[in-house]
């Protein structure tokens, strides 16, 4: 049908041929079928109708730096989609958040001194400062992403309105991915302030036995008062999608990644005098944020052949019947197929969608940090090991346009 | 172990309704289901062909935000495949879910939602099935954890799955067709796999040898996997509703 279709049209019979673009437009279902399904007779390979293999991701650049008033920024395009994202940092001093000497007191209350040494051990954290990790990032929200498409980036949304349930729903996924990877690192965002040792003054107001202990203390290293956290860096993580093609949420986690990856905060100090947080001017004090491994998310779409299926009342075959099905098939025309990185003609098409973000640690072990699955019943185990194994190939793609940028 | 209790038809104004509560979390969810309804002003949104999906949650303290949003958007998803819209009289109507979160902690701003995400998904299909709306199959989930020593919980409470080092929701159909799957944390696939076959348990019991498929499933018994439960709700309420006609023979 495509070939036909796509073979210019004889001008002495301009009767029944269509343009592609046109068949596109009037039978997108076929159109796409067509292209994925060719004819047995001519050799061509299985492809979409962008042009790409089925397992093929769209051409990905990265630009970091991009915004001049953020302290970190990227613009990310995959294909025709692009998404900018921006990162700026405000000070929350702790005496603005109304249950922090509460919270203090009753969180578990580790000296300072050994939260430090067990944060430089960096990977190895323990139970308790996962905790104390969480207690700061989560409960204060001191990530706050948000994501926009009000941009008249689709003819679908339409700009200046509100938040569509979309745009909602992909912040929140952002938020969530930055929680459960913990990305970020709370002792990045923390300013400590180390009120001097005062010396013996204090030891004057005890009595005489609580003098005494108090000496054989002393001769302890530690003798200094411990630190305490005055105020904190909250990272407002702004996304816009600025032209949306598909498959919205890789590019937007990808610009979030590359631009905390650029992000800058500046050197930050309790200034007693003044009772406030005063920041550096110079730029050589500022200092990078260092994120915890390098999440990549990969989306993928299932595209099923039958488009009549939904009309007729088929019984649905139980999974083994239809996994059985399918291997009698293989080697055939397979009834489905896996498309990474659907765009927007795609994802019209398509139901069933899968996501799967993965990180590699020093020893190229993949490590699957979320996986979803949803919108239909073909994609089995299997299906999955194949996208998470597509996914740990992107992953290698993606650290390469990231580190480059 | 305490299993969920469930009813039905709580609600005599709408269609459909269902009332859900899971023992472990301690979250209950009641859920109304109308349909097939005229939604008004929607013309442009509706398909000319098939039903609209609607889904609602209310939490139970505060107004919804981007976290029910995006649970919303899970659920919809999940049922759109499932609700057969273009049964007769369906076609440009509406399927309108509506779930209210009535009991359980609540969940704040960027929270993980699994360890809400089987009781709605649970109380929509009680609601669904009380409404009588067409569907190609039912289905059930589990709600599985994975501790940071990489035991696997089944069912985990609210403290275990918020310091499990990952936390896995599995929805399969009354056909053994996995239709969900929602991880997040840090795992590997070969986990995945063992989270899988111990949710798949969960919901349909433990397979057996394919012999003669249906007799193999009757005769294990589906008491106490989420797929039984949801069948032994809907059937003790036929049995009320039919109570009369029953006893008369």
């Amino acid at each position: 049908m495509v070939t036909s279709a796509a073979a210019p049209a004889p001008s002495s019979r301009p009767a029944l041929s269509l343009p592609p673009s046109q068949f596109a437009r009037l039978q997108p279902h076929a159109y796409l079928l067509a292209h994925l399904s060719p004819p047995s007779t001519n050799n061509q390979p299985s492809i979409r109708a962008n042009g790409r293999a089925p397992t093929q991701f769209r051409v990905t650049s990265a630009n970091a730096g991009s915004l001049t008033h953020t302290n970190g920024s990227a613009v990310v395009r995959i294909g025709d989609t692009a998404a900018v994202c921006g990162v700026r940092a405000e000070l929350l001093h702790t005496e603005d958040i109304a249950s922090w000497s509460v919270s203090q007191a009753t969180s578990s209350n580790k000296s300072p001194r050994s939260v430090d040494q067990t944060e430089e051990l960096g990977e190895q954290d323990d139970n308790e400062t996962i905790e104390r990790e969480r207690a700061h990032i989560e409960d204060l929200n001191l990530l706050v992403p948000n994501l926009s498409l009000s941009t008249g980036c689709a003819p679908g949304f339409i700009p200046g309105s509100a938040p569509s349930s979309l745009a909602q729903s992909l912040s929140h996924q952002i938020l969530s991915l930055l929680h459960s990877t913990r990305l970020v690192r709370a002792d990045d965002l923390r300013i400590w302030y180390q009120p001097p040792s005062m010396g013996p003054e204090e030891l004057e107001r005890h009595n005489e036995e609580e003098q005494m202990d108090v000496d054989t203390a002393q001769n302890d290293p530690v003798e200094e008062s411990p630190r305490e956290i005055k105020a904190f860096w909250v990272l407002y993580i702004d996304i816009m999608i600025i032209s949306l093609a598909g498959n919205a949420f890789d590019a937007a986690w990808a610009a979030v990644l590359a631009a905390l990856r650029d992000t800058k905060l500046p050197k930050a100090w309790w200034d007693v005098d003044n009772e406030t947080v005063v920041c550096s001017d110079s730029i050589s004090d500022a200092r990078k944020l260092s994120l915890r491994g390098l999440p990549v998310a990969s989306s993928f779409a299932v595209f099923e052949a039958d488009a009549a299926a939904g009309w007729r009342a088929v019984v649905i075959p139980e999974a083994a019947e239809m996994k059985a099905q399918r291997l009698a098939r293989k080697g055939g025309v397979s009834e489905r197929w896996l498309l990474a990185d659907p765009d927007g003609y795609e994802e019209g098409l398509t139901q069933e969608r899968a996501c799967v973000v993965v990180d590699k640690d020093t020893d190229g072990k993949v490590i699957i940090l979320e996986m979803e699955k949803n919108g239909g019943w073909t994609i089995d185990t299997e299906d999955l090991q194949q996208l998470v194994d597509l996914s740990s190939q992107r992953w290698e793609d993606m650290k390469r346009i990231l580190d480059e940028c | 172990m305490v299993g969920p209790t469930a009813s039905l038809s709580n609600l005599s104004r709408a269609d459909g309704s269902a009332s859900f509560k899971c023992p472990t979390t301690g979250y209950k969810i009641l859920g109304s289901v109308n349909a097939p309804v005229e939604l008004p002003g929607r013309r442009d949104a509706l398909k000319p062909e098939e039903a609209t999906v609607e889904v609602f949650i209310k939490p139970g303290n505060t107004t919804a935000g981007v976290g029910e949003r995006y649970v919303e958007g899970i659920i919809r998803t999940m049922l759109q495949k499932l609700i057969l819209g273009r049964e007769r009289g369906f076609p440009r109507r509406g399927v309108v879910i509506t779930l209210a979160i009535v009991g359980g902690g609540a969940i704040a701003r960027g929270d993980s939602y699994l360890t809400l995400l089987p009781s709605l998904l649970h109380t929509s299909l009680l609601a669904l099935l009380s409404g009588a709306v067409p569907m190609s199959m039912t289905y059930s989930t589990a709600l599985v954890a994975v501790s940071k020593s990489n035991v696997i919980i089944s069912n985990p409470t609210l403290v275990e799955a918020k310091a499990a080092s990952s936390l896995h929701v599995l929805a399969f159909s009354s056909k053994g067709h996995l239709l969900l799957n929602e991880s997040q944390g840090r795992f590997d696939f070969d986990t995945w796999k063992t989270v899988q076959q111990c949710a798949h348990a969960l919901c349909r019991g433990v397979d057996l040898p394919e012999v003669d498929g249906d007799i193999a499933m009757e005769a294990q018994g589906d008491s106490g996997t989420a797929e039984g439960f949801v069948r032994e709700t809907v059937e003790n309420h036929l049995y009320r509703d039919y109570a009369w006609k029953i006893d008369t023979e």
